[in-house]
């Protein structure tokens, strides 16, 4: 593995002055085991949703990285993630996906942690350990920082990371699309049914690009238009609100996230959606007529696929999903996707959208087969040694993309390209493996939160 | 040997013995099988603990209390997926 620069990441593995990037960093396993502590053990990472924990005692299991940590609810109505693994000797402490508890035990020698973390049970406490083992030293190692942001639940093990919103920059823009009520109002959805997790044989980063906003791989997913699974009974997805806006690539260039994003026109209202329910279509037609309503210009932004850097993924509109794709190794990923709809959409909406979100997405939805196919593949094909020797190429509209865009009076921070007639850029790739890059690259946040001394330059 | 006592099934109320010869109510069962939140009846070994909560461990249970005729029935376990 040839390197240069001081840790040999930035400009020699990924080269983005000639839009290079090699293969090593998708299949080499001294990289796969460097990126466990340089990015997913420094990074904000995507838990869960308060919706999954309604009630006090409520947990669900979740992964940071390849940790296993519970998401859960103490009696005092306080939310919580820690690792789980028992402090004595590892065992998982919870083996379950999801319930409710008053404890922790762990099955092997029976040390029980409550809902807050604390070590509560030790048995022969007074007999074995004589009443002097330190039970408030040993509770469940609990992550350095959680937000909940607008019901969603992030954590970092990195205690001198950034606060979740400075992380985001101008990227909560396009998480609040996600979040906030198809009607406008913020902070609506809830997770519709359970989370569907899968096993796909490929590094994290290929389903991670591929949610960055490569538009170019359309083509895969022919079939599924032809076979025409969207709620209007053509397609994969309604095309009307699409095919009247402009379609852009966004990018936050010093935070690592990116989307494709669209702009409807002023004063132009989506066309009709959903078609093949009267009564869902209804819904949606109100909605949008309650967004702009409340949210005026701003309602002409349209969610499309999106990364929050390293391993979250974005959809919030046909289907409303997000994704965490979580590192397994370097030739493997877990995929877990939740579905979200508004908490007091109808019965009927929400029956309709469950059926359209599943033929869609995850390990049985037409259009995620199409990309497993491809990451699968693609990845297999990139391990040998005569392979490895071959970059991939990252140089689709190099150059192009500019910063202060504006549309009919609603600007777009970060770097923007217009896609409306160039069809397709790989800007967020680009910038997905810069920021990559800087990861492993640096050594703690000092040097990775490069906006602050711009901020600091611009003050003096 | 005494039998083990299959203690997900003891619902509160329920009192049980303990191996140091206490007599113990349980509380609230969290239902794992191995631990029980129980309050102090009697306790020869250390009378300052009568009235006090804490949480037994299923190996220092020998049996159900003086005031139990049978176990009852508790509660739900997680769901699993």
């Amino acid at each position: 593995m040839a390197m240069n620069g001081r840790r040999g990441y930035s400009s020699s593995l990924v080269d983005l002055r000639v839009g290079e990037v090699s293969r090593e960093i998708f299949v080499n396993e001294g990289i796969y085991a460097e990126e466990q502590e340089r990015i997913f053990a420094r990074a904000w990472l995507h838990v869960g949703h308060e919706s999954q924990i309604p009630k006090p005692g409520d947990y669900f299991v979740s992964s940071m990285g390849e940790e296993s940590v519970i998401l859960c609810r103490d009696r005092t109505n306080r939310i919580h993630v820690f690792l789980n693994s028992c402090r004595h000797r590892g065992m998982k402490v919870c083996r379950y996906d999801e319930g409710s508890t008053t404890v922790f035990t762990c099955p092997y020698h029976g040390w029980s942690y409550g809902t807050d973390g604390r070590l509560v049970g030790v048995p022969y406490f007074r007999e074995a350990y004589h009443s002097r083992l330190d039970k408030a030293k040993w509770g469940l190692v609990e992550v350095a920082q959680l937000a909940n942001y607008k019901g969603s639940i992030w954590a970092t093990w990195d205690p001198a990371a950034p606060p979740f919103t400075e992380y985001l920059g101008g990227f909560t823009r396009y998480l609040d699309l996600q979040l906030d009520g198809w009607d406008g109002r913020e902070g609506q959805a809830e997770v519709l049914g359970g989370v569907q997790k899968w096993l796909v044989p490929c590094n994290w980063k290929f389903p991670a690009e591929n949610f960055s906003g490569d538009t170019y791989h359309n083509i895969s997913h022919r079939s599924v238009d032809l076979a025409g699974i969207g709620p209007s009974g053509a397609g994969r997805r309604d095309m009307g609100e699409r095919d009247a806006s402009r379609k852009l690539h966004v990018c936050i260039p010093d935070r690592g996230h990116q989307t494709i994003h669209y702009i409807l026109p002023a004063g132009t209202a989506p066309p009709p959606a959903y078609l093949n329910a009267p009564v869902v279509a209804e819904y949606f037609r109100h909605c949008e007529e309650e967004r702009r309503r409340l949210r005026g210009e701003e309602a002409r932004l349209v969610g499309a696929p999106g990364e929050i850097f390293p391993n979250t993924a974005l959809l919030s509109r046909q289907p409303r999903t997000m994704a965490v794709w979580h590192p397994r190794g370097p030739h493997q990923t877990e995929c877990w996707r939740w579905f979200f709809v508004d908490r007091e959409a109808p019965t009927e909406v929400r029956q309709f959208l469950r059926d359209y979100y599943i033929r869609y997405s995850g390990p049985a939805g037409m259009t995620e087969q199409d990309d497993m196919e491809n990451w699968n593949y693609a990845h297999a094909a990139s391990r040998g040694t005569i392979a490895r020797r071959y970059p991939y190429n990252y140089d689709q509209g190099s150059g192009t993309a500019v910063s202060n865009y504006e549309y009919q009076g609603l600007s777009v921070p970060g770097e923007v390209i217009d896609l409306t007639e160039a069809q397709s850029s790989e800007q967020p790739m680009r910038n997905f493996y810069r920021r990559w890059a800087e990861f492993m690259e640096a050594d703690d946040w000092s040097q990775l939160a490069t906006w602050r001394s711009a901020e600091r330059k611009a003050a003096e | 040997m005494s039998v083990p006592i299959n203690i997900r099934d003891l619902a509160p109320g329920t009192s049980v013995m303990l191996v140091d010869g206490a007599e113990a109510e349980i509380v609230t069962n969290p239902g794992d099988g191995v631990w029980l939140f129980a309050r102090y009846l009697s306790s020869p070994r250390d009378p300052t603990l009568i009235g006090q909560e804490e949480m037994i461990f299923a190996q220092d249970i020998v049996g159900l209390g003086r005031a139990t005729a049978e176990p009852a029935i508790v509660g739900t376990r997680p769901k699993t997926q």
